[in-house]
């Protein structure tokens, strides 16, 4: 399959600031969607998202064109994203930070909706094979190359995490 | 009446995506038809794929964007600093290999045999490093460390930065350096799920 950004690729691999600066452009609210959904806070996936673009600025020179750039950059947000909730996790209670900008209304009820909730709770395998196929659009193949598991773990992945979602937006919605 | 086998997950997915050869997509239909259960399944999961589908794309924070181009760094890509990592590299093999040589002669002058003394000896290494499978002193000290992957791009990386590395099977195995050294070549992967073996001989 031919690369979309095989072109900006070739000229960030060789130090072009202004390719890649096209690229972050191109992809930088995809990976902030997969990131903040895959999160539920805006405010640490905006984090994740600008370590994930660090991470592929200085891995670029590793990256051979085996694959799609913006599944390579996926794959890196999914890290940076897994990353940031480690680091929430280790974080005591009263360091952990408010969600989301308060001033970013969009945001804060985006991610406070039913299906965020619902999100949350979905095992992570589960949420991020889930919004990489129905809410990016992404193939199941990329999904398979990106988390490193067989197509039919993906598959099984996104039914599951459909199935466990609604029947937790079902509950939610019958405890209303 | 219930059929005795359902479909697996995967023949579900690809039955609601409409990718089952028509034959088989009959099957699982006439299956439906009378498994409540997996009726069910894909009934919750069709319902779950509206709810994200009608999910809309959120943008980046306004400031964000010129944050992430004003903190990049600049990148490793001259020769000269690579040189410079590969002689930084070269003398801490070698201090390594004076340190392993240093260990084997102490135990040759105590007569020490066992693979006990071998996982207990005492360097500031061996803090980090683990014994391997329990042999005498020919054993090497050998260490794990985990990095964003693929495996493939982490020994190819590694190789490049004048490692001994290989692939084996998920996992790469470096021979001949140390766990210190190692972790400093794979800083700019960040932690992940390749296992990285290191073998200081």
């Amino acid at each position: 399959m031919e690369d979309p950004d095989a072109l900006l690729v070739a000229r960030a691999r060789r130090g072009d600031r202004w390719a890649f600066e096209q690229l972050v452009a191109r992809h930088q609210n995809r990976l902030f969607t997969l990131a903040a959904r895959t999160l539920g806070s805006a405010d640490e996936a905006a984090d994740a998202v600008q370590e994930a673009f660090i991470r592929a600025w200085l891995g670029l020179p590793r990256f051979r064109g085996g694959s799609l750039f913006s599944t390579w950059l996926y794959r890196i947000g999914v890290n940076a994203a897994h990353d940031q909730r480690v680091k929430r996790r280790a974080e005591p209670l009263d360091e952990v930070r408010e969600p989301a900008d308060p001033q970013d209304s969009f945001h804060v009820s985006e991610l406070s909706s039913a299906l965020q909730s619902a999100l949350n709770q979905l095992d992570e395998d589960y949420r991020v094979a889930v919004v990489l196929y129905d809410v990016l659009g992404c193939s199941y193949t990329e999904i398979a190359e990106l988390t490193e598991v067989a197509e039919g773990t993906v598959k099984s992945r996104i039914f599951r995490g459909r199935s466990r979602l609604a029947e937790l937006l079902g509950t939610r919605t019958a405890e209303e | 009446m219930v059929a005795e086998t359902h479909p697996h997950d995967i023949e579900l997915f690809e039955y609601a995506e409409d990718e089952l050869a028509e034959a088989r997509r009959d099957e699982i239909a006439a299956h439906l038809a009378t498994c409540s259960v997996c009726a069910e399944q894909v009934r919750q999961a069709a319902a779950g794929r509206e709810a994200l589908r009608e999910t809309m794309l959120l943008e980046l924070p306004e400031g964000r964007r010129e944050e992430i181009l004003r903190n990049l760094p600049e990148p490793e890509r001259s020769t000269g600093k690579r040189r410079g990592f590969f002689s930084k590299q070269l003398l801490a093999g070698i201090a390594a290999l004076l340190v392993v040589a240093a260990l084997t002669a102490v135990l040759v002058k105590t007569g020490g045999n066992s693979g006990m003394e071998s996982s207990a000896g005492g360097s500031a290494g061996a803090a980090e490093a683990t014994a391997t499978s329990g042999g005498g002193v020919e054993d090497a000290q050998t260490a794990e460390l985990f990095a964003s992957g693929p495996a493939e791009d982490v020994a190819d990386d590694l190789q490049r930065k004048g490692f001994k590395a290989t692939l084996q099977k998920d996992r790469v195995v470096v021979h001949g350096a140390t766990k210190a050294q190692v972790r400093e070549a794979l800083a700019d992967r960040g932690p992940g799920d390749v296992e990285v073996v290191v073998k200081n001989r």
